[in-house]
């Protein structure tokens, strides 16, 4: 399930990664080539991209909140199974120190 | 295609992107600042031949200064009676200077003829401009007004 999820968001991230490394260039070079061909005003690209840019904003946001959630419960997780863990080794420790004594 | 060529790429693609970011910030920022600005600064316009007696025209002087390349399409005035009656003027026959230099404070002058209708009496002006302003790629049209400038007929 862990695997599962971690995979989901590594995909994600890579995804984001390619998306904030061609969207601006994309957007950028289509407003040009529409405003030099007359096909629309600056005023329309610029409304264009602001609504983008909010939506992106928000969008991510929310991705960030609840990737952020979920890698939070995972480090929990992995905290509390680690001193679960300890724990069992002080206790081995101290049956073993004890066996010793007695022999 | 290998794990150097990929490196390169992704180096270059975030290079551009990061370019293409900066250029759309400051483009959108540069654009807002100009949309939101007036035509003339630290502006000001009289009448300089208070009273207007007879058939004499209306003198106006101004004085102000534009922070961009805007150049007028169209300029008049709108006298407005104690009862609210509105007068439009309209006719010059004094031009003003046009696409006048933006930065320095310059002054310019025109006179508008007085029309039939405006009877002896106290009036308030109103100069209204139509502008067509440019900025680096930009291009916008804009309105200005000056109200309340006192025009007093005999």
């Amino acid at each position: 399930m862990d695997d599962k999820k971690n995979q989901l968001i590594a995909e994600q991230v890579e995804r984001w990664d390619l998306y904030a490394r061609l969207t601006p260039t994309a957007f950028l070079l289509s407003s040009i080539i529409l405003i030099i061909f007359d096909i629309i005003d600056f005023e329309t690209a610029f409304y264009v991209g602001l609504v983008g840019f909010a939506i992106t904003a928000v969008v991510w946001w929310w991705w960030a909140i609840f990737t952020i959630k979920y890698l939070i419960t995972t480090l929990n997780r992995a905290s509390k199974n680690l001193q679960e863990v300890n724990q069992e080794v002080k206790a081995i420790t101290q049956e073993v120190k004890s066996i010793r004594n007695e022999s | 295609m290998n794990l150097n060529n990929y490196a390169l790429i992704k180096a270059a693609t975030n290079i551009i992107s990061g370019f293409s970011m900066v250029t759309l910030i400051v483009l959108g920022v540069a654009y807002m600042s100009f949309k939101n600005s007036f035509v003339y600064q630290d502006v000001q316009i009289q009448i300089i031949n208070n009273p207007v007696t007879g058939d004499k025209d209306i003198e106006f002087a101004m004085i102000g200064s534009k922070r961009h390349e805007c150049t007028s399409t169209r300029v008049y005035g709108t006298a407005y009676s104690k009862d609210n009656r509105a007068i439009l003027l309209d006719r010059f026959s004094k031009q003003y200077v046009r696409n006048t230099t933006p930065g320095d404070a310059i002054p310019n002058s025109w006179s508008l003829v007085k029309p039939k209708e405006l009877s002896p009496g106290m009036y308030r002006v109103s100069i209204t401009g139509e502008f067509v302003c440019t900025y680096i790629v930009f291009k916008q049209e804009k309105i200005q007004s000056y109200d309340n400038i006192l025009l007093i007929v005999k």
